[in-house]
């Protein structure tokens, strides 16, 4: 019997166009148009065009000339210099047709900008390290003579004094956190398929329930195999969701795959306990209930900040206690917890509170409909 | 008719102040085909559903085989088969897979399961629809596989509850046979329905039911024996003067004339040669009149006499 009902259960889901959609759909569809929205904000943030820049020169410094020609050639050189003479240079700045002056002084150089911004900081910072290398180069020769050729090599191989150590395994992009609640919000969405368990079930909610009712099955046989039945199900579909955006859209959730995994579909069971407490509580028909489920989902989704990114900030500042039992901020805090931090003792207390809460929808589900008759139906 | 299939003694079923059942009993032996008959409201669904133990009641008691009738009688369920008012099936399952889905609550026996459903599936003439699903089929398809999802495991009881709603009188007519034929085949069926003529065709005893009380318990002829109407006349005449119809109505055996929209109607009870005198007043007055019909008793006339207005009236 409990077997019987899984088959059917899953057979029917899967042939669910609503469900199919909401769970396999929606996130390859939203994951797909993030990343497209997502990678266009990269590449404009982070992408550095051609400085244009003049160069004013008091006296001749054949070093610093090496040097701004090494920095305006190759295929994506950082600036592009003309030598002017001063009231060109001004007037050229004026008009914006470059963003600085560098006055080369010989033993010193300054900067004059018209306004303030990436590529006015990038040649002020630019000029400051020049100097700083080249008074470091000078101390050297200045103790040690034979040593100017191996300090020129150092700076040349750009050698850090500071050893870069990854604190996370993972990804700490902004962005991956819309994913992170892509998927959280397909994991509560399971809570339609453990609606249609309560619907199926209970003869006061549908004409199924009454002639399963009628049957001599047992309720909670039914109810287990349905139960069985969604788990494998969302279990399917979120491996196709994560698998979709991490092996097909690139996004990196970490060195800890499977826990991602593991984590969504743990998401996935709390929202199929959800769904199915919800459909068993009251007498609401069908149709109120699923209005109830979809508004719980979303009310939870925005309050995680999938629509609104500060909205979890908000939350986080004046009721943090909210996000420990909000199903959506849960879901996706887990992975956050997972990605950001190196033990496991905030993504173990996550899945926990993922597993209790489950536990006692469950539970809640379980004792509502082990009701037999009802009043009315 | 000796061994009793469901005892109802004594249901009372309240939904709030509202009184469903008022202390309603009834017996339905092996081999009957018993009619639920009543308007909406009478209480007949109500009784099917306390009947499965779906529904909790005040009071009474219900038995089936013999046995005390509670949600958990898994015994006694497995030989009941329910057809409900609205078709039950899943939306995403072939009429196959819907057959053997609710065969498969029953029966548990691949092999047997599988010969059930094949059976069933000949038996409501679906042969050529296996592989569709609901929404690809008419109406009356629809209700056939309704049915079939409810008598796949050979029930000995089966509750029909209003199956051929909505269905074309093709259709009507198979589902009907097929009744007939499972109970040959040693069925006991309870039967809904808000169609009289139904009712009448194939109901070896109906209950007529209203307010949640039973107004009248016997076959076809017994229930029309109950009341005073034996013969019903209808007479079209364009004309009919106040003081011919006053003649007719003092005619022996006549109890109720109605003269509306040019027919005159003339209920008679007993007697015989009633129509014989009617037109003879008319001729007698020089009322020219056109078709003549005369008809026995229906349900409808006993409806109307028992509870005051006819079935269809009161659906409206």
């Amino acid at each position: 019997m409990f077997l019987h009902e899984m088959k059917y259960y899953i057979l029917s889901m899967l042939r669910n166009k609503v469900l199919v959609f909401w769970l396999i759909a929606f996130p390859i569809g939203l994951g797909t148009l993030f990343h497209l929205a997502f990678s266009g904000l990269y590449d404009k943030t982070t992408k550095f065009s051609t400085i244009p820049v003049a160069i004013v020169e008091n006296s001749a410094d054949p070093v610093f000339d090496t040097i701004i020609d090494s920095m305006c050639s190759g295929d994506d050189p950082m600036l592009s210099s003309q030598k002017v003479a001063e009231d060109k240079a001004l007037k050229m700045l004026e008009s914006g047709d470059i963003k600085g002056i560098i006055y080369n002084c010989g033993t010193y150089r300054t900067l004059t900008v018209y306004g303030s911004g990436m590529d006015q900081t990038i040649l002020k910072e630019f000029l400051d390290q020049y100097a700083a290398e080249e008074k470091m180069i000078k101390n050297a020769v200045m103790h040690d003579p034979n040593s100017a050729e191996k300090v020129i090599s150092i700076f040349a191989d750009e050698a850090s004094s500071c050893r870069e150590i990854p604190v996370t395994h993972g990804n700490t992009d902004n962005f991956i956190q819309y994913f992170y609640n892509l998927l959280a919000m397909t994991a509560l969405y399971n809570a339609l398929v453990g609606l249609r368990i309560a619907e199926n079930n209970s003869p006061n909610m549908s004409v199924l329930g009454a002639r399963k009712g009628a049957a001599p099955a047992k309720g909670i046989t039914n109810i287990l195999g349905s139960f069985a039945g969604s788990f494998i199900l969302s279990t399917l579909c979120t491996c196709i969701a994560v698998s979709f955006i991490h092996f097909i859209l690139g996004v990196d959730f970490g060195k800890r795959l499977p826990l991602v995994y593991l984590s969504a579909i743990v998401g996935g069971m709390l929202g199929i306990s959800m769904g199915f407490m919800v459909g068993v509580l009251g007498k609401g028909g069908l149709r109120l209930k699923n209005g109830i489920v979809m508004s719980v989902c979303m009310m939870s989704c925005f309050i995680s900040g999938l629509m609104l990114g500060e909205m979890k900030a908000f939350i986080a500042k004046f009721a943090p206690w909210f996000n420990s039992i909000n199903p959506a901020s849960l879901i996706s805090d887990s992975f956050y917890c997972l990605n950001i931090y190196g033990d496991y003792r905030r993504f173990i207390t996550k899945m926990a509170s993922m597993l209790i809460m489950s536990a006692v929808f469950t539970l809640i589900g379980f004792i509502m409909s082990r009701r037999k008759s009802y009043a009315s139906i | 008719m000796t061994n009793t299939v469901v005892k109802i003694d004594n249901l009372v079923k309240r939904y709030g102040d509202l009184i469903a059942l008022d202390h309603f009993s009834l017996e339905i032996y092996e081999g009957e085909i018993l009619g639920l008959l009543g308007p909406n409201g009478s209480g007949k669904t109500t009784t099917i559903n306390c009947l499965l133990s779906l529904l909790t009641y005040d009071k009474g008691d219900i038995q089936i085989f013999g046995r005390e009738m509670t949600p958990v009688s898994y015994d006694i369920k497995k030989d009941i088969g329910v057809i409900m008012q609205n078709v039950a099936v899943i939306e995403e399952l072939t009429v196959y897979e819907n057959i053997d889905y609710f065969c498969g609550l029953y029966i548990t026996d691949k092999q047997k399961r599988r010969q059930c459903v094949d059976e069933a599936i000949r038996f409501v003439g679906l042969d050529d629809f296996r592989k569709f699903y609901p929404k690809k089929l008419s109406g009356g398809l629809l209700r056939r596989l309704n049915i079939a999802c409810g008598i796949a495991h050979k029930p000995k009881l089966i509750i029909l509850d209003e199956p051929t709603v909505a269905v074309d009188p093709q259709s009507r007519n198979r589902i009907l046979e097929g009744i007939q034929e499972l109970n040959r085949a040693g069925a006991t069926i309870i039967y809904t329905s808000h169609y009289m003529e139904e009712v009448e065709k194939i109901c070896t005893r109906i209950v007529i039911m209203d307010k949640g009380h039973k107004i009248a318990d016997g076959t076809n002829d017994e229930l029309k024996r109950m009341i005073k109407n034996t013969e019903t006349i209808s007479i079209e005449a364009l004309e009919l003067p106040d003081k011919v119809l006053m003649l007719i109505n003092e005619l022996p055996h006549v109890y109720d004339t109605v003269y509306s929209d040019g027919r005159l109607t003339v209920r008679c009870s007993g007697g015989k040669h009633n129509l014989m005198r009617v037109l003879d007043v008319m001729e007698k007055n020089g009322i020219a009149f056109g078709r003549v019909y005369t008809e026995l008793p229906t349900l409808n006339d006993v409806f109307l006499e028992l509870i005051g207005t006819d079935l269809r009236d009161k659906e409206e």
